[in-house]
């Protein structure tokens, strides 16, 4: 079976056939489409010092999703993070998984959960457009793009 | 005649006969004076006295804190950049790397750089490093090594704030409001 719609069809409908097809493909999965990512910036460091990746996620779906963590071409490691502070002293955290309910959003940002990108695979700069695939349960990825941004950048 | 006396003493209240109080959280007495004897991100041994005649902030770290360090250090450059020039130039940002293992002097030079000419980057042995963090009555410690020899560090969020003669004023904590910091850091600026 070929997934290739017919070249003659409106590029809409070729975008609903698309959406069509990952449903029957994925059963009982979200469709990706359903989960909104905004805000997706990946704080640099110099070196190869840790990056800090930030992003708001939204289920837009009825039904839950789990975040899982996240893979880059441009880093052999990423994981997921919380930052934590206890009577003044921070450290960070692992984060295994993360359950949004339906219609929930998720914050990652400076001070708890980020992704942290180690090990770059290549040299990167400010403004890059760097790709990300978000995992959630159920075999689902999200490709998002991150913009690079500055170290000063809040 | 009730009403008189107290326009007198806000008027003369709004005059500076008694110092608002600082924005962020005030330790003058609470904390000991600027002292440390630690290696800049030049290789060299510095003492605290090397840093006095500007208004210091003091701030434990590692470079390989992708998150809470720099968002840290974001913040207190964005403050800064609010600031006046003169203003500006009297502040420095002392970040402690209480991660020697890793945080080498070429390290800590690229590192502080990235994010202005007003930060300088020190660390120092074991010894050194715990005076200090016990002279601020703050700890560190090291996390787990991963599979791959990476650990995390944790240690103070906080920010010492010091005047140009080395005495403690402030803690400036990531939940401060940026008007208080600038606020606050302005009049360190200016000699209180
Ligand atoms: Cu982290």
């Amino acid at each position: 079976m070929s997934l290739t719609p017919h070249a003659s069809l409106p590029r809409l409908a070729k975008r609903w056939c698309w959406a069509f097809l990952l449903l029957i493909a994925t059963p009982g999965t979200v469709a990706a489409a359903e989960l909104e990512v905004n805000e997706a910036r990946l704080r640099l460091l110099p070196g190869d010092l840790p990056a800090a990746g930030y992003f708001t996620l939204t289920n837009t779906s009825e039904k839950g999703v789990t975040l899982t963590g996240a893979d880059s071409p441009a880093f052999g490691n990423v994981t997921m993070h919380r930052t934590v502070n206890q009577d003044g002293i921070t450290s960070m955290q692992p984060v295994a998984q993360l359950e949004l309910a339906a219609g929930e959003q998720i914050e990652f940002a400076p001070g708890g959960y980020h992704l942290m990108l180690m090990k770059r695979t290549r040299p990167l700069v400010v403004s890059d457009d760097i790709e990300v695939n978000l995992h959630f349960a159920g075999e689902q990825r999200q490709r998002v793009t991150f913009r690079a941004v500055a170290p000063t950048a809040q | 005649m009730h009403r008189w006396i107290m326009a007198l003493f806000v008027t003369l209240w709004l005059a500076g006969c008694s110092e608002p109080p600082w924005q962020t959280k005030d330790i003058s007495g609470l904390m000991p004076p600027l002292a440390f004897e630690l290696v800049d991100e030049n290789g060299k041994d510095v003492n605290a006295d090397q840093f006095l005649g500007k208004s210091t902030l003091l701030f434990f770290s590692f470079t390989h804190c992708p998150d809470v360090c720099p968002t840290t250090l974001a913040r207190l450059d964005a403050a800064t950049q609010r600031m006046d020039e003169a203003a500006r130039d009297d502040i420095q940002v002392l970040f402690v790397s209480v991660d020697p293992r890793r945080d080498d002097a070429e390290t800590l030079r690229e590192y502080t750089d990235a994010f202005g000419p007003q930060f300088i980057g020190l660390t120092g042995d074991k010894a050194a490093l715990d005076e200090l963090t016990r002279r601020y009555r703050v700890t560190y410690g090291y996390g787990e090594e991963d599979s791959e020899g990476n650990y995390d560090v944790s240690h103070s969020s906080a920010v010492f704030a010091f005047n140009d003669q080395g005495e403690a004023r402030l803690l400036i904590r990531d939940s401060d409001p940026m008007e208080a910091v600038v606020a606050d850091l302005e009049r360190l600026a200016s000699g209180a």
